[in-house]
């Protein structure tokens, strides 16, 4: 070992040090451009700063950043889920079934209360991640396909529902006992919507479960090697079924909060959502191979897509634009993931060299 | 021609000695039919094809004039005695209905017109612009013709979006105490309108009007008025949606302009019907009709998509 240290130049050590720095800010580069986007808005859109305004925002971006969270832990297993967008409208149209049309059981008609409503619509949207994590966990088809299928399914069955019409006033009523649907996304606590608590309350389980449980280390040991995990003894179907099923959960609770905010269920509702929950993951630097990532990123990641389209809403630019402006920062944030990883594989074995000689 | 007329007489004779359906088929196609509008569109010219007799099939195009092309090849498969569409684009329909009429099958459009004439039997339409400056001229009269507004654009790719905001700001621009502040397209969709609508109000929070491209964008905001709060927003639709009916009798919507779509798909039915009968449907191709103005006073008048008293 005293060999290799004895050949490390002043030059090296000199490159490593700066190596060292320019990683450390591709790595904190989700955090950085968010920090940027913030100044920035602050800047050219006078309400922007306000109270108010960030809590609207983080409303908006509870939406994206739920099923993101969702995502990550199937990324990770270099999987990916692309039925969250129906799995939200399909659980906000049998949310909104229940609430206006009831259930009839022995030929009468029962309005369920509203907690066996939720139960029943997040049960509804777990049997799709049920359905996903079968297809791509026991009968081996590959994720994008299963769960291509099932996007297509819960559409269809969402339109089913209702023969293709909109569920209006889901503010229950008294005489069913079934009101109170609009506190999950139009409710306050401290000051904060309620999204921004489940938001956060969700981020703070899985960021738990991810780091210190485990299970996460399962999700990861799946994603970075299959083969070797298998050979390690993880059940790698139960793996992936478990991050199927969370997906789904966190997909029914964004069609929950979907519905109480408008008080209404659209069974076109959440048509692309998927593609904003996927940008999200990518941009907080989750790598779409599986195994490397974090749920923190992902958060941060749909920060960043939250606060770019509220920001551009408030200065009035166009919606093509917009879309425009999207589209950049998402292949410039995978752009820079590629950098990192190629300038780690090179400077990595010099970062490592330079701190064994300094611990010894 | 020498050649073509005995093919035909040919052809004739051949589905004549078919075991016949007695029932012609009526092909339906519209847009979508998660769409209230399109939906009532559709099931008003089916049920008025079968009460003249017909048998009728309903699809939709998405607003994707390729899978429009394929259903009109299915249309021209099946055999249909008419198609009556409401179109996937004014200039990308044309070869479609082209195709179908030199399949010997009648075209009839409803609700959107195409950029040709002499192809399709009929194009009836609402008068999108005469609708919108009725319902701008009452938003006008809301503000009490002063006031910050916004605006919530349709799909600007679509030449409805397009309509009704040039009539809204030929009525609004005229009003030299009115004031557009923001305007954002919310694609048509009640949820994009909601969240656009709450930050649009962060940005400028003495809005005290929102006219939007159609009704589910005019729900949206709606929905984020009442959540931010606030009250005394002037808020008016396009479409005549029954929710939004309902939310103007509510009080929580000022005014629609009402589409009478109903009534266009039994007319599209009816003059399809009057052409396979008598040869010609006695009106002239392109018909327009114009739109009524809904509001607080005559919101009761009005259910799905027509006038019922």
């Amino acid at each position: 070992m005293r060999s290799v240290a004895k050949t490390l130049s002043s030059s090296d050590r000199l490159a490593s040090s700066s190596a060292r720095l320019i990683l450390m800010l591709l790595r904190a580069r989700a955090i950085l451009v968010l920090l940027l986007l913030l100044v920035l808005f602050s800047v050219l859109a006078p309400n922007f700063l306000t109270a108010n305004n960030l809590s609207i925002l983080a409303k908006h971006v509870a939406i994206s950043a739920i099923l993101a969270i969702g995502m990550t832990f199937v990324i990770l297993t270099g999987g990916i889920d692309l039925s969250v967008g129906s799995v939200a409208g399909l659980g906000g149209m049998i949310a909104g079934y229940l609430l206006t049309q009831g259930l009839s059981l022995g030929g009468a008609v029962h309005f369920p209360p509203l907690v066996i409503v939720v139960f029943l619509t997040l049960a509804v949207c777990l049997s799709v991640g049920a359905l996903n994590g079968w297809l791509v966990a026991r009968a081996g088809v590959a994720p994008f396909i299963a769960t291509l299928g099932t996007l297509y399914i819960a559409r269809g069955a969402a339109l089913l529902i209702s023969n293709g019409k909109t569920f209006p006033n889901l503010a229950g009523t008294a005489a069913h006992h079934n009101t109170g649907l609009t506190t999950i996304g139009q409710g306050f606590l401290l000051g904060l919507p309620a999204p921004v608590w489940i938001m956060l309350l969700l981020f703070g389980v899985a960021a738990f479960v991810a780091v210190k449980t485990p299970f996460g280390r399962h999700v990861y040991a799946v994603g970075g090697n299959e083969r070797a995990a298998r050979l390690a003894g993880i059940r790698i179907p139960r793996v992936k079924l478990a991050t199927y099923l969370f997906s789904s959960l966190c997909a029914g609770i964004v069609g929950l909060i979907i519905a109480s905010q408008l008080e209404a269920a659209h069974p076109a509702t959440g048509e692309t959502f998927e593609l904003n929950a996927i940008a999200a993951v990518v941009l907080g630097g989750t790598s779409l191979m599986g195994g490397r990532g974090s749920v923190t990123g992902s958060l941060i990641g749909a920060f960043v897509i939250g606060v770019l389209a509220d920001g551009l809403v408030m200065l009035g630019v166009s919606e093509f634009w917009q879309i425009v402006i999207k589209g950049v920062v998402i292949v410039l944030a995978v752009a820079i993931d590629q950098l990192q990883t190629r300038l780690q594989a090179r400077f990595l074995p010099l970062i490592l060299r330079s701190s064994q000689e300094a611990g010894a | 021609m020498r050649l073509l007329a005995p093919v035909l007489l040919l052809a004739v004779l051949l589905i004549g000695c078919r075991p016949a359906d007695p029932h012609k088929l009526l092909f339906i196609i519209v847009p979508s039919q998660d769409n209230p509008f399109f939906k009532s569109e559709a099931d008003a010219a089916a049920a008025r094809a079968q009460q003249l007799g017909y048998r009728t099939r309903i699809d939709a195009h998405d607003d994707d004039a390729y899978r429009q092309d394929n259903l009109i090849d299915a249309a021209i498969a099946s055999n249909a005695a008419a198609i009556i569409l409401d179109n996937a684009g004014s200039d990308s329909s044309i070869s479609a209905v082209r195709r179908a009429t030199k399949a010997g099958i009648p075209v009839f459009l409803m609700d959107r017109e195409i950029a040709a004439d002499g192809i399709a039997k009929a194009q009836i339409i609402a008068d999108n612009d005469q609708g919108a400056r009725l319902v701008a001229a009452e938003f006008g009269r809301a503000l009490n013709g002063s006031g910050k507004y916004a605006e919530l654009i349709g799909k600007e790719s679509d030449t409805n979006a397009q309509i009704r905001t040039h009539g809204f700001h030929a009525v609004l621009d005229g009003m030299p105490g009115l004031k557009l502040v923001t305007a954002q397209s919310a694609n048509w969709s009640q949820s994009e309108a909601f969240s656009k609508t709450e930050t649009m109000l962060q940005a400028h929070s003495d809005i005290t009007g929102i006219i939007a491209g159609n009704d589910t964008m005019a729900l949206g905001a709606a929905a984020a008025v009442k959540s931010a709060g606030l009250h005394n927003i002037q808020i008016v639709g396009f479409d005549g949606s029954p929710d939004a009916v309902a939310a103007i009798r509510s009080g929580e919507l000022n005014a629609t302009a009402l589409q009478p779509s109903v009534y266009i798909a039994r007319l599209a039915v009816e003059e399809a019907d009057r052409l396979l009968k008598t040869g010609s449907t006695g009106k002239p191709e392109r018909q327009i009709v114009p739109c009524d103005l809904v509001t607080k006073q005559n919101a009761n008048l009005y259910e799905n998509f027509e006038k019922v008293r």
